[in-house]
């Protein structure tokens, strides 16, 4: 029995990674700096704390967990960038320094594909030692280029504890409520007239099994996690059955900067993600951890939607 | 939208591209796609389109038979300020090489910024001229279409014309490292399709445009000069070139085997005009 400590517990990936880790007969221990929307229904001590305060800590020295699953990335931009800042950056760094300090035998990170970020130079596919464009064109996404830097560092700074990154494309599905699957469930949305990009969607059960998968493995470093192949994004809207409102580039730029002031929808850095590719190679995951995705490109996107 | 792309899909729908299109052995996912964007649905109306317009050349093909099957660089001079010189070529490749063989156009960082350009480019099987990706293509067997030239051949203005530019050093590192042959082309006609005799530096440099040009017929027919005139292409595709040595050499030396190739073009350049009756 290992005990994990789960960060983002709020969240409907951790929720499910826990899951299957408790099925599994291991100790859950979660966090999140959010209340819990509904009690988990599996055995798991949970606690609600900032990842940058003292009261992490004390989860640590009570339970101190031998594999730290820290999946509680801010990727949600209605959060200020300054509270981006210290729950990501800040936060993250605690619990990596709290992993080694309380021996933690392995950590996994779970950062984005967002870092590398979508540009018409980009070539296909991208693979884990390649630049992290991102931040040139949209300093908003400064905090996850600075989180997975951190992680990277730290998977050859100390050896002592194994430590794993994941980079993910759209990890969709129909308990996930990132920006993407509330994207997918819109009955209308704007797309880019005159651009088509090819864009990869990972199921949330495909996703939960790479991380058990990294989780439990030996080998350390960076990894990209596609789904099963890219598809063009209005062929990916056609499935969810969202309408499509064909604007221009610009217009949605200004629309989405305007309108983060009263929703959350799209943050206007993805924007980008609708013009131009960024499809990531996963190769070296499915060889590391013998992982490999099960549901289909159809299945992904309409399980989604239809949840 | 959809329903505009069905009918003029009927209406361009032109068998022989269908059936090359079918006969291609290129690995697409569920939906139709491979993962740089080509689909076969799509491209059969692009393929279709650019077939009429290659009808309006009335190429005459020379050599189709040195296109082998699999991996393989097709390097042809540059001309014509926009890319019919490409389109000529990927047409012919098509309909004309045994087996079909559908060209994987490397193109200018600039046109996957162009919005519909971009889309029709990728969907027929066009992608960025990136080492990356034409290593991956031609890993895969596919035959690339590489402008050595690069846009400072297309935008070769008047007194410049079918005097080969400098040749980029990339094509010639891939070839070695796939071990893939080299079939040099020389295109006839682009020159003349659209003229420049000057390009507009600081206009393009405003327009984010890799060249501005100023066609001599602009007085006479405002922006219609811009249109290519209805000359006549001729296409050569020599014999495959084969090197060897390894990829990461010093410059110099892949620069002689780069000279190698740009010679031979050149001088296939210069052969299919001594040839040439008529631009018409």
């Amino acid at each position: 029995m290992t005990v994990t400590l789960i960060t983002g517990i709020a969240g409907g990936l951790a929720r499910l990674v826990g899951a299957e880790q408790a099925r599994r007969g291991h100790e859950v221990v979660g966090v999140d700096y959010r209340p819990l929307p509904a009690p988990l229904d599996y055995p798991a001590q949970v606690y609600q704390a900032n990842y940058n305060k003292t009261r992490i800590e004390d989860v640590f020295r009570k339970h101190r967990p031998e594999l730290v699953l820290h999946l509680g990335r801010v990727g949600n931009l209605k959060e200020r960038m300054g509270k981006r800042f210290d729950l990501n950056v800040i936060g993250s760094g605690k619990i990596m320094e709290l992993a080694l300090k309380y021996r933690a035998k392995r950590v996994l990170v779970l950062s984005t594909f967002h870092i590398y970020g979508a540009h018409p130079h980009n070539h296909t596919p991208i693979y884990e030692d390649e630049p992290l464009r991102a931040g040139a064109a949209f300093p908003q996404i400064a905090d996850a280029i600075q989180l997975d830097n951190m992680a990277t560092m730290w998977v050859w700074r100390h050896p002592e504890v194994q430590t794993v990154v994941l980079r993910p494309c759209n990890v969709v599905g129909p308990t996930i409520k990132n920006a993407m699957s509330r994207f997918l469930r819109q009955s209308t949305a704007p797309v880019m007239i005159g651009f088509d990009p090819m864009v990869q969607f990972i199921h949330e059960r495909d996703m939960v099994a790479a991380i058990l998968a990294a989780a439990n493995g030996e080998a350390v470093g960076v990894f990209n996690v596609a789904g099963r192949s890219p598809i063009p994004w209005r062929e990916a809207l056609a499935l969810a059955g969202v309408r499509q409102l064909p604007v221009p580039a610009t217009l949605a730029f200004a629309y989405l900067g305007l309108s983060r002031l009263v929703s959350d929808a799209l943050p206007p850095y993805l924007v980008n993600f609708q013009k131009y590719p960024c499809v990531i190679a996963d190769e070296k995951i499915r060889e590391a951890f013998d992982w490999e995705p099960w549901v289909s490109e159809v299945e992904t996107i309409r399980s989604t939607v239809q949840a | 939208m959809k329903g505009i792309f069905h009918h003029l899909g009927s209406f361009l729908h032109e068998p022989k591209v269908e059936r090359a299109i079918d006969s291609l052995p290129i690995k697409t996912n569920a939906l139709g796609y491979d993962p740089w964007g080509f689909g076969p649905r799509e491209s059969k109306l692009y393929y279709s389109l650019a077939y009429r317009l290659y009808q309006y050349f009335r190429p005459e093909i020379h050599g189709i038979e040195n296109v082998p099957a699999g991996r393989v660089l097709i390097v042809p001079n540059h001309s014509g300020q926009l890319p019919l010189d490409g389109l000529v070529i990927a047409v012919a490749c098509l309909l004309g090489a045994e087996p079909p063989r559908l060209v994987r156009a490397m193109v200018e960082r600039w046109f996957p910024t162009l919005p519909v350009i971009n889309q029709a480019f990728a969907r027929s099987g066009a992608v960025l001229g990136d080492p990356i990706n034409c290593r991956n293509l031609l890993a895969a067997e596919n035959a690339i279409l590489v402008f050595p030239e690069g846009a400072k051949g297309s935008g070769k203005t008047w007194d410049r014309r079918y005097k080969l530019e400098r040749f980029g050093r990339g094509f010639m590192r891939l070839a070695l490292q796939a071990g893939a042959p080299i079939v040099p082309v020389a295109v006839i006609g682009g020159e003349e399709s659209i003229i420049s005799i000057y390009n507009v530096e600081p206009l393009a440099k405003a327009l984010n445009t890799p060249y501005f040009p100023i066609s001599p017929l602009l007085p006479l027919l405002g922006p219609a000069a811009y249109l290519p005139l209805p000359v006549k292409f001729h296409v050569y595709f020599g014999e495959p070139m084969r090197f060897d040595g390894p990829f990461d050499d010093e410059d110099h030396v892949i620069e002689e085997k780069v000279q190698i190739v740009k010679s031979r073009v050149q001088e296939m350049v210069d052969e299919g005009l001594a040839r040439r009756e008529s631009v018409f």
